[in-house]
């Protein structure tokens, strides 16, 4: 490249916080091997269930990343979202997670695609935002849950996860913890791992040795290799690791000897395009340098990360490695085949009432996105959702102001449905939920809570995949038991 | 005392069932001749001025909508004045209602209130079960028919202490009713253990907590109280009625262990027929599930609120109890074909008052009668019907 390419100056950004979100569901790569007659098989991946997708981790890890840094959703100028397999391929994907997030219509921003690099895609596009002052604070988060292909390698290595940074400018209007600081990249075109155009699921087709030995360490350390002197030796790196072994692989080659992403791979397998950022997760937690090294698409890329003390929320990212404050939930191969509807039932699953292109659903999703409901100006009762209540169901008053409903609650009465048909999942949760600003909405709740669910519980809502259909996703809230050693009032403060 | 009007001079029904050899017109043509054979000085249909159908939900054998003129057509009688009601559960018992009014009105002298469901023609997924995806995407996705009343068990079951064993024993009561009665859908007795052991449909009710999915049609004839001696020396009277409506979703209730719907309807339909809870000799209520029947009796005013699960283990609802309940066998055994349902419950009524009801004969005592549904998603709806021998 010539010296004039690039400029001298990189301008450096700050980082206020992180969060993260992998899905509580894992699934033992044995039993993947297993079910095709396969020996071996170590370690499991995070699995999404029927109700997550790229989205509601996205959604999750965005929140918990802006409570990380106590910053309000409108005080956000962008949203830059990264994902290799957005949730519509064509379709209003950003558009959704963004107003899920509850992001000012007007924001910036953007969904970068196209492989497993797209987090790191985002990152930069987020950087050069906020660096050129169009925006003052930012919001990245690199997402995915891909779909492997039956029987390649890349189902034995395909996890989930769902990473988000809170940037700001170095205005010193705030104080942040981190500062992204030197960047590199490098581009070679091979076919590693892809899905084709008229392709469901994700495969690897090359020969492994190729890949690994022939192509991936010499791509990656193309990107390191420019930057190699602004790295100090006792910086921590996030280095790829698509398959548990090629991570070992990359980091002699890249010279890395602080691997903060190693043991990684092992708990959630290949997080497609959130693996970079998970992987730098235990080393935001102490001052330093962190370089975290991205590769997919045939590209590479790195991004230095330097901090002056811990990353405010990375500690409950790395909970989420071991799934948070409710723990991991083991899943069998045939759920997570049907949750990826993979498997199907031959009778066809039942429609819903409405296609998700009906009106009914342009009046109804910024609702549903953002859990809203309408307070009564005259009595002010809660009516949601508000566009099927022209009045107020309690008093008859017309009008009152739009509110998003509060995020937790107490059952007030359940029930355990064990009789449906495809696609639904039993045993399903459904819950009267008294939330804590006085509104009350039935929802599901979760399986995994079946057994245990009582009135009087303390809840909590968060979003959820509730049909996939015709291609379009209907997302909407669903309930879960709060850990009892959690207390509502504590969840209501964060 | 009642608003005594208008007459019921005749009632029928088919046996109740899967009726898989049946079309939807043939049914409804079998309770019309059962009910013009039912009257006691002959009938010629001819004599029909007017019909109100009820038929809640044609989709479940294939047909979007069905007017008030596929009916008349299957009968016999093309031609005459036919209007369909569809309000729910309640279907039958508003069709019913409003062929009083008709006939009040004086427009109509001779009105037949028919009610005809098809249930099997489709396959459980395809049919009831598939409401789980129906309505609103989120608030009512996965609201199977139980989602709609088993959230009042948990909650009656927490708030007093009512248990399994006192929801089973509604079942086994009606049950043993639906023995006694030949157009039962189900005509055998259960017991208490088989309605605990049995698998669980929507906790916390199991399967036999539920109403089965019936085939069934059954139909009444109503007349101007002037000319109700052309017909029968035995008329059975409508004292009066009542009819409410609630909000529509789960999570608009004001109470999770009662029907705010039935207790408005029931309130109406005493006060216009003059006659208190403890005048009535038996009801026929929509005991969807055990825990509906539950309800009702205490939102009717039967037993006070909370002592429902109680008083039906004690066999205060039985045939020989302080008042009787669902003596046909109820939704639960006898089924639940939804348009019929209601219309079938007046015939069980009008039966019981003659005292031409068998072996399930209640003692009459005050002459009173009450016949009640609730239904519409979230118990949106409720019709309450008092019949009466009583003269004004």
């Amino acid at each position: 490249m010539s010296d004039d390419a690039k400029s001298a100056a990189l301008c450096p950004v700050g980082v206020l916080s992180v969060g993260a979100s992998i899905p509580r569901g894992r699934l033992a790569v044995v039993d993947i091997a297993s079910a095709w007659g396969l020996p071996g098989g170590r370690g499991s991946v995070a699995v999404c269930g029927p109700d997550e997708d790229t989205l509601t981790l996205a959604c999750s890890a965005v929140e918990r990343a802006l409570d990380a840094a106590d910053v309000a959703i409108d005080t956000v100028g962008g949203l830059w979202w990264g994902t290799a397999r957005p949730p519509m391929p064509e379709g209003p994907s950003y558009a959704f997670l963004a107003t899920a997030v509850g992001l000012d219509e007007t924001a910036d921003g953007m969904l970068a695609s196209g492989s497993i690099h797209a987090g790191v895609d985002a990152l930069w596009a987020a950087w050069d935002s906020v660096a050129c002052g169009a925006v003052k604070t930012a919001l990245v988060v690199a997402s995915d849950a891909l779909i492997p292909g039956l029987g390649t390698g890349a189902e034995r290595s395909t996890g989930a996860g769902a990473v988000a940074l809170v940037l700001c400018g170095l205005d010193g209007s705030s104080s942040p913890a981190g500062k992204l600081v030197s960047r590199s990249s490098f581009t070679r075109p091979f076919l590693d791992r892809y899905r084709g155009d008229n392709q469901p699921g994700t495969g690897d087709p090359y020969d492994a040795r190729l890949y690994r030995e022939k192509e991936l360490v010499p791509l990656v350390s193309g990107a390191v290799d420019q930057i190699r002197d602004e790295i100090p030796a006792n910086a921590r790196w996030s280095i790829p690791d698509p398959d548990g072994r090629l991570g070992k692989v990359l980091a002699r080659a890249t010279g890395a000897k602080e691997v903060c992403s190693e043991g990684v791979f092992a708990k959630v397998g290949e997080a497609g395009s959130a693996a970079a950022l998970l992987g730098a997760l235990r080393g935001f937690q102490d001052a330093g340098t962190v370089c975290v090294v991205a590769a997919g698409g045939g590209r590479s890329s790195v991004v230095v990360v330097e901090l002056s003390g811990p990353l405010p929320g990375a500690s409950d990212a790395i909970s989420e490695f071991d799934g948070g404050a409710r723990g991991v939930r083991p899943l069998g191969y045939p759920s997570v085949l049907r949750s990826r509807q993979q498997l199907v039932a031959m009778s066809d699953p039942v429609p819903m009432g409405v296609p998700p292109g009906s009106a009914a659903f342009v009046r109804g999703n910024v609702e549903m996105l953002r859990l809203r409901g309408r307070r009564c100006g005259r009595c002010s009762a809660i009516a949601v959702p508000p566009s099927i209540h022209p009045v107020c169901p309690s008093c008859g008053a017309l009008g009152g102001e739009e509110i998003a409903l509060a995020r937790s609650g107490t059952v007030q009465t359940f029930v355990i449905n064990h009789t449906m048909p495809p696609p639904f999942e039993a045993p399903l949760p459904l819950a009267v939920v008294d939330l804590g600003d006085g509104a009350r909405v039935m929802l599901q709740g979760m399986p995994e809570d079946a057994s245990e669910l009582s009135i009087g519980d303390e809840v909590g809502l968060e979003l959820r995949r509730y049909a996939l259909e015709r291609g379009a996703p209907v997302y909407g809230f669903k309930v879960y038991r709060l850990p009892s050693d959690t207390s509502a009032s504590s969840k209501d403060e964060e | 005392m009642g608003w005594n009007k208008v007459a019921m001079v005749g009632a029928g029904l088919i046996r109740m069932g899967e009726l898989f050899d049946q079309s939807y017109e043939q049914m409804a043509y079998g309770a019309f001749k059962a009910v013009v054979d039912s009257v006691d000085k002959g009938f010629d249909p001819s004599q029909v001025e007017a019909a109100i159908v009820a038929t809640q939900r044609g989709t479940l054998w294939g047909q979007e909508g069905i007017g008030g003129n596929t009916v008349p057509s299957a009968i016999g009688i093309a031609g005459i004045p036919c209007t369909r009601v569809e309000n729910a559960c309640p279907s039958g018992s508003d069709a019913f209602r409003i062929g009083a009014m008709v006939v009040a009105s004086g427009v109509h002298d001779v009105v037949l209130v028919i009610g005809v469901e098809k249930m099997r023609d489709k396959s459980t997924e395809e049919g009831l079960l598939s409401r789980a995806a129906a309505g609103h995407p989120v608030y009512n996705r996965g609201e199977t028919a139980p989602v709609l009343f088993a959230p009042f068990a948990t909650r009656h079951m927490h708030d007093f202490g009512t248990t399994r064993e006192m929801l089973a024993s509604v079942a086994v009561k009606n049950h043993h009713n639906g023995a006694l009665d030949p157009y039962a859908h189900f005509q055998s007795e259960i017991t208490m253990q088989q309605v605990l052991d049995s698998p669980p449909v929507c906790h916390p009710l199991h399967l036999l907590d539920c109403c089965p999915q019936t085939d069934g049609a059954a139909a009444v004839l109503l007349v101007s109280a002037e000319r109700a001696k052309e017909f029968t020396d035995k008329p059975v009277w409508v004292a009066g009625f009542g009819v409410a409506t609630d909000h529509p979703y789960m999570h608009e209730k004001s109470s999770y262990v009662g029907l705010p719907a039935t207790t408005m309807a029931a309130e109406r339909a005493y006060a216009m027929s003059g006659v208190s809870p403890d005048e009535i000799d038996m009801a026929e209520v929509h005991d969807c599930f055990t825990i509906t029947e539950i309800l009702d009796i205490e939102d009717l005013g039967f037993v006070e609120k909370g002592k429902g699960g109680i008083a039906s283990i004690e066999g205060e609802t039985a045939i020989g109890g302080r008042i009787p309940v669902n003596p046909s066998g109820g939704l639960l055994a006898k089924g639940h074909p939804i348009g019929a349902t209601g219309v079938a419950q007046v015939t069980e009524c009008f039966w019981q008052l003659r005292h031409e009801a068998g072996d399930r004969q209640i003692e009459v005592r005050n002459g009173n009668a009450l016949q009640h549904n609730v239904g519409g998603r979230g118990s949106g709806v409720a019709v309450v019907n008092i019949l009466t021998t009583n003269a004004s």
